[in-house]
């Protein structure tokens, strides 16, 4: 087997822009996924809104397209009735915590055993560049126009609200460092949510001046360092895996209340 | 045969888990909190069934969703304001294909409105509240027994329609305690109809309009309404087979009144008097049987807890005036049926000499 038996190669080319952050998470998603024997009878893919969503269309897998903001409802549902299953969930910085911020907060808490591949582009794309909720302080955008007013979100700060999620840090630049993100993530025990800064060179890269992909591929590249071993709290622009403590995700109801028995 | 005293919330649980549910989702709202904490009670002691109290009712009708297509009959209740909140999730179920339940067990609105009070304002919201075209199959039950046994064919019409369906109760009904014996009830499972996920195929389970292969065909006119077309027709023929209705009371009378759910139990004391049509699938609305039946009748009277909701679509399917009696601000009694027949000059001798 190979990763590309992991993705539906006659449907390209994506409709991805040229230059667009996204296949290279697909692409080393796949490769993992080869690694670790993931096939469509063990996982399934969830999928959001945005560009980020059509990933579940180009891999071999059964994918559930949802609505915007929800995917992480769906995917808890698929992970409660059928815990074998790996349950991996691909989607923007957007459709993740702003519209779904809520389901966030309480899949954190509730910390059921999914992967979540965000991909960060701190932008909405598909709906052609407004300010999202991980927008610098001060970039202009479409919506905009004078730089973004408030502080973005703390994506790290969320996760580590559970003392036993699984939060990373990578940038499509860093292929090996995101591969073993990625990995790492797909084997934890419980919620894990890999946050993948991710060039938009259409909707967002061009206006903040840079010329092409490639300029905002070296930027991640200068930018970004290594966190030190054994980093409990990642600072800016570091890349590193932040792990908590490894429990078993909390059983959800019914699912393995031994005591009690009898009528409902 | 086993009597016993059963609430129709509780009630709904048991037809629920009759029908082979194994996954609920919720979020508390009156008055239908008690489906909920019945679930959560039955999944105490049930390890194959599967409860989350979810963050709120967008969560919990996601939930649903994903629960059924891996492979669990799920449902969820709630009341007018968080089946509002869950319509997105209504026509994402439409458009895929999802077989699940949704209970709506009605309070007055709109907003939070009069949480405890009973009403019947969601009629239109169970057909139109999700946007864009799709084919809705509702019930409404009138009694505790009835709680039960249309929980079963809800879950089995989901089943077979592909979709999610409605079942409506009321504040008043889903708090009413009656004697039920449920073995008597016997209405066969419908098992599933959908292959779970990871099953070793590669399907996508799309909101956006997509090609069967998985490519979007967001601008593709021809196919969008092949899929509809296909999806109406499927809808519409199961419908057909779950046409549940009553037509009874003194049908020599030349009045024909129409009410349904609890309504319908409120005006009992109307019997002798006036003819009885009470659909209880009210989506997608018994046309052909209300064609045939309404022309007996000189007057037509809609009594429900709406302001003319259900009347509205009476008037449109017969294409003639129908007597409005609006049950409003939860005032379901037999004392505002009196009223709101004495306004419109249709109150009975006999019923308003024995007035309280």
């Amino acid at each position: 087997m190979s990763y590309k038996d992991k993705i539906k190669s006659d449907l390209f080319p994506t409709i991805w822009c040229p230059g667009c952050g996204i296949g290279l998470i697909m692409t080393q998603l796949a490769m993992v996924m080869d690694d670790l024997g993931l096939d469509k009878t063990n996982t399934v893919m969830v999928t959001g809104i945005g560009c980020t969503g059509r990933m579940g269309a180009y891999m071999q897998f059964d994918s559930v397209y949802t609505l915007h903001g929800r995917t992480l409802p769906v995917a808890e549902a698929i992970a409660t009735v059928r815990p074998e299953l790996n349950v991996i969930v691909v989607s923007g910085d957007g459709d993740l915590s702003s519209i779904g911020g809520n389901h966030l907060l309480h899949a954190i808490r509730r910390n059921p055993r999914i992967t979540v591949l965000c991909n960060n582009n701190e932008i909405y794309g598909l709906t052609g560049g407004q300010t999202g909720p991980t927008t610098p302080v001060g970039t202009k955008t479409v919506s905009s126009p004078a730089g973004a007013t408030y502080s973005p979100v703390n994506l790290q700060g969320l996760v580590n609200t559970n003392a036993n999620a699984f939060y990373a840090k990578t940038t499509v630049y860093h292929q090996g460092p995101m591969r073993r993100a990625i990995k790492e993530a797909i084997e934890w025990p419980g919620f894990a949510f890999v946050d993948i800064t991710s060039q938009c060179i259409e909707n967002n890269g061009r206006r903040i001046g840079f010329p092409s992909a490639n300029e905002m591929l070296n930027y991640y590249k200068k930018e970004y360092r290594t966190a030190p071993p054994g980093a409990t709290q990642l600072a800016n622009h570091q890349l590193g895996i932040v792990k908590g403590h490894a429990a078993e995700p909390a059983v959800p109801a019914g699912a393995g209340a031994a005591k009690g028995s009898g009528e409902a | 045969m086993t009597k016993r005293l059963l609430q129709g919330n509780e009630a709904v649980l048991l037809g629920a888990v009759k029908a082979g549910a194994s996954y609920f989702a919720g979020y508390p709202i009156s008055p239908s909190s008690e489906v909920l904490m019945a679930a959560s009670v039955h999944a105490a002691s049930h390890p194959e069934f599967r409860f989350l109290q979810a963050e709120d009712e967008i969560a919990s009708a996601n939930a649903i969703i994903g629960a059924s297509l891996a492979g669990a009959k799920s449902f969820t209740a709630t009341s007018g304001p968080g089946f509002s909140l869950m319509q997105e999730a209504v026509g994402y179920a439409h458009k895929v294909g999802v077989p699940t339940v949704f209970v709506d067990v009605q309070r007055v609105g709109p907003a939070t409105g009069m949480p405890t009070m009973p009403g019947q304002g969601d009629i239109l919201q169970t057909r139109y509240g999700s946007s864009g075209d799709y084919t809705s199959i509702v019930f409404y039950p009138s009694t505790v027994a009835e709680c039960y046994e249309y929980t079963i064919r809800a879950f089995n019409c989901a089943e077979e329609s592909r979709s999610p369906v409605v079942l409506l109760t009321d504040a008043f009904l889903g708090h009413l305690n009656e004697v039920v014996d449920l073995d008597s009830i016997d209405v066969p499972i419908v098992e599933r109809t959908l292959e779970p996920l990871a099953s070793g195929h590669t399907r996508l389970f799309s909101g956006v309009a997509t090609y069967p292969d998985g490519e979007p065909a967001t601008a593709d006119a021809d196919e969008f309404i092949r899929q509809y077309e296909e999806a109406t027709a499927l809808r519409l023929a199961v419908a057909e087979r779950y046409s549940f209705y009553e037509h009874g009371w003194n049908t020599d009378s030349d009045t024909l009144v129409i009410a349904f759910g609890i309504t319908r139990r409120i005006a009992q004391p109307l019997a002798p008097h006036f003819a009885l049509f009470r659909p209880i699938r009210i989506w997608p609305v018994l046309q052909d049987q209300l064609r045939e039946i309404a022309p007996r009748y000189k007057k037509i009277v809609v009594i429900e807890g709406s302001d003319g909701q259900y009347a509205s679509v009476v008037e449109r399917v017969l294409y003639r005036d129908v007597y409005r009696v609006p049950l409003l601000g939860g005032r379901m009694s037999l004392e505002a049926v009196r009223e709101g027949l004495d306004r419109i000059g249709l109150l009975p001798r006999e019923l308003a000499e024995t007035a309280v």
